[in-house]
């Protein structure tokens, strides 16, 4: 083998074994980088959880407010009424407490829908997510090393092989 | 600006399969092809199935977190 083949080889067997080392290298920070994401994933899904949840509270004590008011002027207008044409406030009209304590209820059960959704929803990928958690806590590791060892029996390869090429 | 996960997670899955792309333009033989078969091709598959249930999810959120603005 003259010089300029030798080193084409030289470079070969380096080329190969370089480019098995990068992916290496690629798996560990995909692994690092992908558990961070699973992380992130699960933290946004509390996040919003909680989001909704407060929501949900805020709602539920604006429907208690607008019952109390709705209910208040309904006696007003039961008494209004027991009074007859002679009440001082004459007729009440109690029709806009009534849509705002059906507004209320309505935004609450929009947020308890959206909520139903994501708990199932969330059930639903939790399974997904779990496999692919396991993937990266187990198998990766794994494909890793088992990479290594291939590296390593090439350069082990290489090196027996050195003197007499 | 915070990216969303899942794009991050796509990101990181390319730049895989790119590592993987530059490996295999080296490395053909044999073992080459059990280590696609047997290690390369289902980390995809499963990364894949993952970030495109996390990205579903993710929308699902986002959606909730404007349906119920004010």
């Amino acid at each position: 083998m003259g010089p300029t083949a030798e080193r084409t080889g030289v470079t070969s067997v380096h080329a190969d074994i370089d480019a098995l080392k990068g992916l290496h290298e690629a798996l560990v920070r995909y692994r690092h980088a992908q558990r961070e994401v699973t992380g992130r994933g699960d933290e946004e899904i509390k996040v919003v959880r909680a989001s909704l949840e407060a929501k949900a509270g805020r709602w539920r004590a604006r429907l208690e407010q607008c019952q109390a008011e709705f209910g208040a002027c309904q006696e007003r207008a039961a008494r209004a009424a027991a009074e007859g044409p002679a009440a001082a406030d004459g007729p009440v009209d109690c029709s806009g407490y009534a849509r705002a304590a059906e507004q209320c209820a309505e935004r609450l059960e929009q947020i308890r829908r959206w909520q139903q959704r994501i708990d199932a929803e969330a059930s639903e990928f939790g399974g997904t997510a779990s496999r692919f958690g396991d993937l990266l806590q187990n198998d990766l590791p794994r494909t890793e090393e088992h990479l290594l060892a291939i590296i390593r029996s090439l350069e082990a390869a290489r090196r027996v092989q050195a003197p007499g090429s | 600006m915070v990216t969303r996960p899942d794009r991050d997670g796509d990101q990181q899955l390319r730049l895989l399969d790119d590592a993987w792309d530059k490996a295999s333009q080296h490395w053909q033989d044999g073992m080459a092809r059990r280590f696609d078969t047997g290690h390369v091709t289902p980390l995809l598959r499963e990364s894949r199935g993952y970030l495109e249930a996390l990205r579903k999810l993710m929308d699902t959120l986002e959606a909730a977190e404007r349906d119920t603005e004010g």
